[in-house]
């Protein structure tokens, strides 16, 4: 009995490990759906240097040709899709889709991206939106991974994404505390990296490197007491900028190509 | 002729995926489902194009295995008949929503000139 359960399972294992490029030819609508059906040899005329990642410019076709899919069907919320210079695929939405492409990318049989990697955040002072919302996903499926771009202000909230992925609570926990970026519809939106009674952001450009306040444990008074932080002159300039550019030269010579589908740009 | 599974299939072997009594009748009942949701999209979205191609075909090797499930696993070759089976409800459930989000329209914000500028400007 046992070993005929063990047959039953080792036959149902090598049916999910069946793998080969013919799902493409049967199956996929989109030009090519994703790098499942790819080998990972590196194109002729590769990088031969062991400690240099080669370039794979059949996996960057396929990211290309997916990112278009992705703008073809979702023409509504997607703003561009570019491909950086170490072939990763980023789709920039506008703050209002965020929920339906991240549920597109989840749900639609050619992309499977059920794994939400992690939230990150950029702060850029000088734009009108300046916090970046980074979302990294992945696709255990066609073992591929895509990162979903959006913005948005100070004042503004975005959509949570809670619904879609669960990972995605304490995520937007750290986003909220670390750049204040407030998130609709979150269930608990509390802050989860700093200290109880923390004010301000730390990962905001205009936060001090100090900080505001001082904590210590005053003796006199047998507790912990939070003071405001007093510096003395000569410390309280801190001019950690460089004040020239390291790479002038190489300032704008940007290597992300724009994978947006001409159609979409009308 | 009944769609029931005849060989006493035991597990999935996948934690939390329990064996489908009828898997085909049930992939092609959601793939039914799906082509009828996407048949309330407009013609030219592209979403609705791409999907009801895809499912399409899917539900033709469905057809054709009959009560098969072994080839349909084979022919589709995405996961066991039971993950099939899951891809099809989130893909129905997807089709539902996207007909309140409405993605074929045009653009609904366009982004600042600057904003997905790298380096940005000072």
């Amino acid at each position: 009995m046992a070993s005929n359960i063990l047959r039953k399972l080792s036959c149902s294992l090598k049916n999910v490990g069946l793998s080969g490029p013919r799902v493409c030819q049967t199956l996929s609508v989109a030009p090519s759906a994703l790098s499942r059906c790819l080998s990972s040899e590196a194109a002729a005329g590769a990088e031969t240097r062991p400690t240099v990642r080669p370039h794979d410019a059949v996996a960057r076709e396929h990211l290309v040709d997916f990112g278009r899919y992705v703008a073809e069907c979702l023409p509504k919320f997607v703003q561009k899709v570019q491909v950086t210079g170490t072939d990763e695929l980023e789709v920039l939405v506008a703050p209002e889709g965020i929920v339906p492409v991240l549920t597109f990318l989840k749900d639609h049989h050619n992309a499977q991206f059920a794994s939400l990697a992690d939230i990150a955040g950029v702060d850029v002072p000088s734009r009108l939106y300046r916090f970046e919302i980074v979302y990294n996903l992945l696709s255990l499926r066609f073992n591929s991974r895509i990162r979903v771009k959006t913005y948005t202000d100070e004042l503004t909230p975005i959509d949570s994404v809670n619904d879609v992925y669960k990972a995605a609570n304490w995520y937007e926990r750290e986003i909220w505390d670390m750049f204040g970026v407030f998130f609709a519809d979150h269930p608990d939106l509390r802050r989860i990296l700093t200290d109880y009674g923390f004010e301000g952001h730390p990962f905001r450009k205009d936060f001090p490197l100090s900080g505001y306040v001082e904590v210590r444990y005053d003796d006199a008074r047998k507790r912990v007491v939070v003071e405001p932080l007093e510096l003395a002159q000569e410390f309280r300039r801190f001019e950690l900028n460089s004040p020239w550019e390291q790479f002038p030269n190489f300032r704008d010579t940007s290597v992300i190509e724009d994978a947006t589908p001409t159609t979409e740009k009308k | 002729m009944s769609s029931f599974r005849e060989d006493s299939y035991l597990t999935t072997g996948l934690t939390g995926m329990h064996v489908a009594r009828h898997p085909t009748k049930t992939l092609a009942n959601t793939y039914a489902k799906i082509l009828r949701t996407t048949a309330k999209m407009p013609d030219d979205a592209a979403y609705r194009k791409y999907t009801e191609a895809l499912v399409r075909d899917r539900a033709a090797i469905v057809e054709k295995a009959g009560n098969d499930w072994k080839m349909v696993e084979k022919e589709m070759n995405s996961g066991q008949i039971e993950e099939l089976i899951i891809q099809a409800d989130k893909e129905l459930s997807l089709a539902r929503q996207m007909l309140a989000w409405k993605p074929w329209e045009p653009l609904v914000t366009k982004p600042e000139a600057d904003q997905w500028k790298w380096p940005p400007p000072k």
